[in-house]
């Protein structure tokens, strides 16, 4: 029906019609898909939600005597540093380490930032405390580094996300009989609440079941800024079960992506923190879809009602926990499920309004010409397996 | 009308059946959202008292000679409307669903009458928008 060079040209003459993925589903539901596929050239998809197996890739640039850093911390946050000598890994989800007992009050839990707020506040154009100790050698004499960066002072700041774009996730609960303080937020006891974090029919990955359109070298709105789409994500899982309409009942394939922060906005990269459990990273992701042909709509017109999720048990603290099966992304979003015969209510993690945002963002860099698509150099694996970690050798019991 | 206050009663006070003394003797409606009251301890409670304005003032009045100390400076949660990122978590632990998604904007909508104060979407919240404003 259409090429992405014949969609770029669109872009470039200003005549591409873009919808996002709301405003295509209701075209559908009023033309139909043949006539949908003939008028519309792109669709965008965004989503805001926490994405912990996130971080930021900083070069520093050498000081002068250089240093090869083996330690390092931002704002108190520890950020990995074993590779070049001024190269930094900054973990979204690692915890600030107290500075000291005498400097925590009460109100105030060890830890409750971290990463992710530390990236979140280098994007604003905010200061941050450096520290680093070295080893000292030949090449690189300094042996520690005080100082304070802004992304403005460091040489290079780029997001490198190993796992993003969950395509689909759990819904938790909690059956047993203590609040449980899960990467979903509290559970109350006795199914006393229900959390599902993705967005269903809106969620891009959704869209494009089986990552026909999307691959490696596909261009992508990460976090306000212009990103990639880099490699499979950590524990894809394309292998999950599916529905007759191809998409997963449960955790399924995910993303690895890159972008440039210093180019990013902060109300896209938000650094949060779930009680007891710990800080993470909100980030928006926007994802543009070719229409290709018919088969595109067919895929994008998916509703909440042909989505479903499993409700897991964060009771049993095991890798494979029990389920009270499968419930509807449409049962989800009424805010209410039942669960063996009991109504419980449902709250999302997503931002809904946030994803809305970030899909209209996109819909106008593509409108006005600032963004163009990317055909994938390479496709994502369809048929990986997933394993998990055994533990071999002699295992201490504790009796 | 109505009022909102927070009444904190001496060891010695909490044996005193004091809705019933507002209902008898002032002729208010005492709804009693929130309350700490045990034996031999410091009471508190947070009641929305309706009745006529005389009536209420007398009231008052009634409970301060009481050596009950009646607080008309309630706590209530602040939603910090920049930081918000209307992502609903909150929503699932509030119990009197004073905080709700709009069904069409799905942004978050605080009703303040409903609130009850417990607190427990203060800590819910994952990029700490909410609080007490004391």
């Amino acid at each position: 029906m259409r090429t992405i060079a014949e969609i770029n040209e669109k872009i470039k003459s200003g005549s591409v019609v873009v919808l996002t993925l709301e405003e295509l589903k209701a075209k559908v539901a009023a033309v139909g898909i043949a006539q949908t596929a003939k008028e519309v050239d792109v669709v965008v998809a965004g989503t805001f939600e926490p994405m912990e197996a996130s971080g930021a890739i900083l070069n520093l640039g050498h000081t002068d005597p250089p240093i090869k850093i083996r330690q390092c911390w931002l704002d108190g946050v520890l950020a990995y540093s074993g590779f070049g000598a001024v190269d930094l890994y900054l973990g979204a989800s690692q915890s600030a380490e107290p500075l000291g007992m005498a400097e925590l009050n009460e109100s105030e839990e060890p830890g409750d930032r971290g990463g992710g707020h530390v990236i979140e506040d280098l994007i604003a154009g905010k200061t941050v405390q450096l520290r680093a100790t070295g080893q000292s050698t030949d090449c690189y004499p300094r042996a520690t580094l005080d100082t304070i960066i802004t992304k403005d002072t460091i040489n290079q700041f780029y997001l490198f996300n190993p796992r993003n774009l969950y395509q689909n996730f759990i819904v938790g609960v909690n059956g047993g009989d203590r609040q449980l303080h899960t990467y979903l937020g509290p559970l109350q006891p006795r199914l006393g609440n229900a959390v599902y974090s993705n967005l269903g029919a809106l969620a891009p990955l959704f869209n494009d079941p089986r990552l026909r359109l999307l691959g490696i070298g596909s261009r992508i709105f990460l976090g306000g800024g212009i990103g990639y789409i880099t490699w499979e994500g950590t524990q894809h899982f394309p292998l999950q079960k599916r529905l007759p309409n191809d998409t997963p009942i449960g955790p399924a394939a995910t993303l690895a992506l890159i972008g440039d922060a210093k180019q990013m906005n902060p109300k896209w990269v938000r650094g949060c923190y779930f009680k007891q459990y710990g800080p993470s990273l909100m980030l928006g992701v926007g994802v543009p879809l070719p229409v290709l042909d018919e088969e595109v709509v067919r895929c994008c017109a998916v509703k909440d009602e042909d989505l479903v999720a499993p409700i897991i048990d964060f009771s049993i603290p095991r890798r494979v926990r029990p389920t009270f099966g499968l419930v509807t992304y449409a049962q989800l979003k009424s805010g209410r499920v039942k669960i063996e015969g009991k109504t419980v209510r449902v709250a999302p993690l997503a931002s809904v309004a946030l994803s809305r945002q970030v899909a209209q963002e996109l819909k106008q860099w593509i409108e006005n010409g600032s963004f163009t698509l990317t055909a994938p150099v390479a496709q994502i694996p369809d048929d990986r397996k997933f394993i998990a970690q055994e533990i071999w050798g002699s295992q201490t019991v504790l009796e | 009308m109505k009022k909102r206050v927070t009444l904190t009663f001496p060891r010695r006070m909490v044996q005193m059946p004091i809705t019933y003394r507002l209902a008898k003797d002032f002729n208010i409606a005492a709804n009693i959202i929130r309350a700490q009251v045990a034996p031999n301890q410091v009471g508190k409670i947070v009641v929305e008292l309706a009745g006529d304005i005389d009536q209420l003032d007398a009231a008052l009045d009634w409970m301060r000679s009481q050596e009950i100390t009646v607080s008309l400076a309630n706590r209530e949660i602040l939603i910090n409307e920049e930081a918000c990122v209307h992502c609903g978590l909150c929503t699932g632990t509030c119990p009197t669903e004073a905080l709700t998604l709009d069904s069409k904007t799905f942004l978050l909508n605080f009703t303040r009458s409903r609130c009850i104060v417990c607190e427990q979407c203060v800590p819910t919240c994952p990029v700490q928008a909410i609080s007490t404003n004391f």
